[in-house]
């Protein structure tokens, strides 16, 4: 079990950078995303449940990164992405590029969580605070754009 | 990827620290008897720890008196461990560092008070600690509360032996209570293990 934040960090700061710049695709933005996220992770720490603090943390995320971009609407750069390479099958930087461009983040987010960051339908539901139904939709519409778009 | 980590996760740590967020620092450093883990908290040093983790146990002592805000310090861990690579070279005799025994329970804080009376260099028996402290309890209860001590080294109980002259227990083992008081006895050149070690 996690009792402290090193080992919060130790087991899963890679992956929520990785989120991050994989939402985002730009290395400074994904910083402050990742800083933000742990930090307030920290502040409200214990997680709701003890046990599913991964889950807690992508919803973190997710929601900075819907924060922010609510506050700048702006062009995405997408100049560091090739530093979050994927690391699932199937899915590749070209699909992440495109999701970026494509989507809006609600889709995006779950796009990545479950085909790049490859967490479980419950988890993504956790994570965008839906019903797993509804994460399974977000997906596929998600997916079915991208696709489209790399046509 | 990593050096980008390392970087952000630096930054992290030290905006943790200004929230107030961070109650305990910690840090790995070498030595000759191998990785020692030193913590650091608001009061000064709350663990040592032989290797280069602490058990999980050593840390839920840790997050019951100081919360989970335990993160990677070096900022924090630098004057304790400056102190013990002095120690270690044979140049300190003494450490200055201020330690917290606020969490133990007043046996043990007595117990381990009398234990950094002992002066570098000389020894005292687990009967004479008790006697010290204090404790009705004698020598048997006087082992246990140093077999629980969390600050090794800084807190000398490495310097306590069994009347008999027998080394009795050591967290680090007993060849680093050997090897600690041979030191201290000057048998080793000061900064000797240092060096022997890396040839």
């Amino acid at each position: 079990m996690i009792q402290t934040f090193a080992e919060l960090l130790d087991r899963h700061e890679r992956e929520i950078f990785a989120y991050a710049l994989r939402l985002v695709g730009d290395r400074d933005e994904a910083d402050d995303i990742y800083q933000d996220t742990f930090l307030a992770a920290f502040r409200g720490w214990p997680p709701p449940r003890r046990g599913q603090e991964r889950a807690w943390l992508y919803r973190i995320a997710t929601n900075k990164v819907i924060d922010r971009s609510r506050r700048a609407k702006r062009l995405v750069r997408l100049g560091d992405l090739r530093l979050a390479a994927p690391e699932r099958d199937g899915v590749s930087m070209a699909d992440l590029a495109s999701a970026i461009k494509v989507l809006p983040e609600g889709q995006r987010a779950a796009f990545v969580l479950r085909k790049v960051q490859g967490l479980d339908y419950a988890e993504v539901a956790s994570a965008l605070e839906c019903s797993e139904d509804a994460a399974r939709q977000r997906v596929a519409e998600a997916t079915k754009k991208v696709r489209e778009a790399m046509r | 990827m990593n050096e980008l980590m390392t970087d952000a996760r630096e930054r992290l740590v030290a905006r943790a620290r200004r929230e107030g967020l961070e109650t305990v620092g910690y840090a790995v450093i070498d030595s000759p008897l191998g990785p020692l883990w030193i913590a650091v908290g608001p009061k000064g040093v709350v663990g040592i720890h032989y290797g280069a983790e602490p058990s999980p146990q050593e840390l839920g002592r840790i997050v019951r008196a100081y919360g989970p805000g335990v993160l990677p310090d070096s900022r924090r861990a630098d004057p304790v461990a400056r102190e013990l690579d002095q120690y270690f070279a044979g140049k300190r005799r003494r450490f200055d560092v201020p330690v917290d025994l606020s969490p133990l329970t007043d046996f043990q804080r007595r117990v381990l008070s009398a234990t950094a009376a002992i002066e570098f260099g000389d020894i005292s028996t687990y009967a004479k600690v008790a006697a010290r402290a204090g404790s009705a309890k004698g020598s048997r209860a006087a082992g246990q509360a140093l077999g629980s001590n969390p600050i090794p080294i800084v807190v000398p109980c490495h310097r306590i032996l069994a009347s008999d002259g027998s080394l009795g227990g050591y967290a680090g083992g007993l060849d680093a209570k050997r090897r600690l008081l041979s030191m201290e006895r000057g048998e080793a050149p000061a900064g000797g293990w240092v060096r022997r070690r890396q040839m």
